[in-house]
């Protein structure tokens, strides 16, 4: 790392999607199987529901991550059930419940699913709050899950340290605020007064130590020069713009989310705070796409919790993508978003995992051995390619950003297709077995010591 | 006048002592048998009810007995709760009853402190304050993240936790079992212990005196009370029952989290009260267990359970206000009177 200058270190970050699209075919990909592809199952599978929980936010402003997650759930469900379910046997039936009601209600929630619904599976979560709650109830209750979402590294750096049935599927959260880092210091190289806008919970912690601590290495001199903090779910964000504003920032880290990152834009607006500042966000296209309005500035770095936009990889270049997307459409009349490729990835990996180890042991496997499957497992999906690394049951793949642009053929404002970049995931991330904190460092997050000792100084 | 009609919607005495320690005693017995009828689900549900009820039977004496509207007893309920994730992470404990002891003396504390506070005023004013200290208390919670885990929480494992002295541990497979009956039956001898002790204490010359506050507090000063005084030991005691509450849920649940101290969750113990009846001793407790159920399967049917929750509020406001208790009693009268 030594040898390497600041300016091809961020080169190298940004190899963009060919990169991605070299990755050799594998058997099993998120999508519904072609016709003569039907695989053979081995020894007898009971025709019994498999019944699955899913906590999402079906209320409140994180709805606008919550439903795309939820259909792209039952997207998912609806195709595999076409099959006959798992294995052709199992149908998927799915019971949901708010995530809106709390912490504590989801925890009861988990336990009522498992203990009296008797579910086989749990998935979706999309609040980093709830699945550090969450994830230690499933390991108690011995239930496979998979969650969509809640990516803080908090989960299985401290939480469920060596989780033996908790997975999580989409990105872990300090890539978030490193992506969004990389992608501005390209953008903006000599953007060097900071500020910094997030929601006052571990979600938004982590989203500006992480960019500062990346920020910091990739321009060199920048220093944070304003913060705000206004609580998750906060609807006027007057005060914190004026505030943001006076500080005259070269550029704005914004991690603020879902309802609240279309009411933190529109006010905005009217201050022509982007005018005054470069911004990039951490979560701007990270609702359904057309949350976001045409009057939604350009040339605003848009974050998508560095998972997936549906328009990358583009048309034709990936062909699950493709077809998930149509497919979505045809559904749901709208475009999927990082959270409907989550969940759909989801339950395809577990119909892959399941598979493989119907062909090892015959007959419904027991839970062990489809987490044994589930562990390294890799896998096409919508956004690309997902490795599910065995030390922490963690989801990868490679990371994603773009600006934002206004394209005829959208009601909404799209990524301008010449400033996305994808960053190997690998790059960006603590590799495994990295000290967990607690252990030789302190730091918040494996990631953050990583980052302090590796990159460049 | 006023003041008799006051008096009759205050808790009453009710049926002898002797009609309600065998109707006790037979609740007692069934509830003592219910985990090897019900599913573990339906014990871990209980055993929430009868937690949260010992935190309403503190609410209520506040309120039903004293006339004090409290708006702030998350605080109480969360002081309790914290201090058991404290001791038991930075202090390593692990007996249950030292977390009680803990929790106890938590509870009692931050009470006495927000009490002596609160207990100069009364009416819309002193729940303005309860509500107001109680945020004080949230905010720490919220924002000393690197001390309280901000929204994170602190973990509580029941796995590390020991019962009676370290007789009964959690550790080795099929624990989460195990623990679901011991813990029930742990949180239901708290529980009658609690209720006894509320029971003794609101039939005592110094419960009477809280109940001669409620209807009159100028009479009562008069009489020789000393109703300040009176108040703050009051507040301090419902304190401490809610506290309670907050250390037996925490294995429950798992971790602590600054929701607890949130005025939503206030509201919760208010609304517990009302949906049993704030004007019977056993209201409480069984607005706290149905609650419980109603919280638990609305969010699981329907994600319109703010709605149904709030329905069901407004229809006890209106046609219910003596609470689900209340109204059978009145109905049990009207019964007998025509037998």
């Amino acid at each position: 790392m030594s040898e390497v200058t600041r300016r091809n270190f961020l080169n190298n970050l940004a190899v963009g999607a060919a990169a991605a699209a070299t990755v050799a075919p594998v058997t099993y990909f998120a999508g519904p199987r072609p016709a003569h592809a039907a695989i053979k199952v081995k020894g007898v599978v009971p025709d019994k529901p498999f019944k699955t929980g899913h906590i999402t936010f079906l209320t409140g402003p994180a709805n606008l991550l919550g439903e795309p997650g939820r259909k792209g759930h039952l997207l998912a469900a609806e195709e595999i059930n076409a099959e006959g379910g798992f294995l052709g046997k199992r149908k998927i039936e799915t019971i949901m419940a708010d995530e809106a009601a709390g912490t504590d209600a989801n925890v009861k929630e988990l336990r009522r699913m498992k203990l009296s619904e008797k579910i086989d599976l749990f998935t979706g979560v999309i609040s980093s709050g709830n699945t550090p709650a969450l994830g230690p109830v499933a390991e108690e209750l011995g239930l496979l899950t998979m969650f969509n979402d809640g990516c803080t590294d908090f989960l299985f750096d401290k939480a469920v340290p060596n989780p033996k049935y908790v997975f999580r599927v989409t990105n872990i959260q300090s890539a978030d605020g490193v992506t969004s880092a990389v992608g501005a210091a390209k953008a903006w190289p000599n953007a060097k007064r900071v500020a910094s806008i997030q929601p006052d919970y571990s979600y938004g912690r982590n989203v500006h130590e992480h960019f500062m601590l990346a920020y910091q290495k990739l321009v060199p001199g920048a220093t944070s020069v304003s913060e705000a903090w206004p609580k998750l779910g906060t609807t006027d964000f007057t005060p914190h713009i004026t505030k943001l504003i006076s500080d005259t920032p070269d550029v704005l880290i914004c991690g603020v989310w879902g309802g609240d990152y279309v009411a933190f834009y529109k006010q905005a607006l009217r201050y022509g705070l982007f005018d005054k500042m470069k911004v990039a966000t951490t979560l701007a296209f990270g609702g359904q796409p057309h949350a976001i309005g045409k009057d939604h500035p350009e040339g605003v770095l848009a974050g998508v919790h560095a998972n997936y936009f549906f328009l990358h990889p583009a048309k034709g270049r990936w062909p699950t993508n493709d077809g998930f997307v149509e497919r979505y459409y045809k559904r749901w009349s709208e475009y999927p978003s990082f959270e409907s490729d989550g969940a759909y990835a989801s339950l395809y990996l577990l119909k892959a995992a399941i598979e493989k180890a119907n062909l090892l042991v015959g007959g419904w496997p027991e839970d062990e051995v489809i987490i044994a499957m589930l562990e390294g497992m890799g896998m096409d999906t919508p956004a690309g390619y997902l490795y599910i690394r065995p030390d922490n049951h963690q989801g990868y793949k490679d990371a994603v950003i773009g600006m934002t642009k206004n394209n005829p053929a959208y009601p909404f404002p799209v990524w301008d297709p010449n400033s996305i970049i994808t960053i190997p995931i690998r790059d960006i991330t603590a590799p495994p077995n990295w000290p967990k904190p607690g252990t030789t460092h302190n730091e918040s997050t494996a990631a953050a010591n990583w980052l302090k000792t590796t990159w460049l100084t | 006048m006023a003041n008799a009609a006051l008096a009759t919607t205050g808790p009453r005495t009710g049926p002898s002592t002797g009609r309600l320690a065998t109707v006790a005693i037979i609740i007692l017995l069934v509830l003592v048998a219910l985990p090897r009828i019900v599913d573990p689900y339906q014990t871990v549900l209980v055993t929430y009810g009868l937690a949260m009820a010992i935190a309403a039977l503190g609410f209520n004496l506040l309120l039903g007995y004293t006339g004090l509207l409290s708006f702030g007893h998350s605080a109480y309920f969360g002081a309790g709760a914290y201090t058991v994730a404290f001791i038991t992470r930075d202090l390593a404990v692990q007996s249950m009853e030292l977390c009680i002891l803990g929790g106890l003396i938590g509870a009692c504390v931050v009470a006495a402190l927000f009490g002596f506070v609160c207990v100069r005023h009364t009416r819309i004013f002193f729940g303005i304050l309860t509500l107001a200290l109680s945020q004080v208390l949230w905010s720490l919670a919220f924002k000393f993240f690197w001390v309280t885990g901000g929204t994170d929480g602190i973990r509580v494992a029941y796995a590390k936790l020991t019962l009676l002295g370290g007789m009964i541990n959690f550790a080795g497979p099929g624990s989460y079992q195990r623990f679901v009956f011991a813990y029930y039956y742990y949180v239901l001898a708290v529980f009658a212990i609690a209720a006894v002790v509320m029971w003794v204490i609101v039939h005592s010359p110094f419960g009477k005196a809280l109940q001669a506050i409620r209807d009159n507090e100028v009479r009562a000063g008069f009489v020789g009370i000393p109703v300040r005084r009176y108040r703050w030991i009051a507040f301090i005691i419902s304190g401490t029952f809610t506290g309670i509450a907050g250390v037996l849920w925490v294995p429950l649940n798992g971790l602590t989290t600054p929701d607890i101290l949130y005025w939503p969750f206030s509201g919760e113990l208010v609304f517990m009260t009302v949906l049993g009846g704030f004007r019977n001793f056993t209201g409480p407790i069984v607005g706290a267990v149905l609650f419980n159920y109603l919280k638990t399967y609305a969010v699981a049917s329907s994600e319109y359970w703010q709605l149904l929750l709030g329905v069901v509020l407004v229809a006890l406001v209106l046609v219910l206000p003596s609470g689900v208790v209340g109204t059978f009693a009145r109905l049990g009268r009207r019964f007998a009177r025509r037998q």
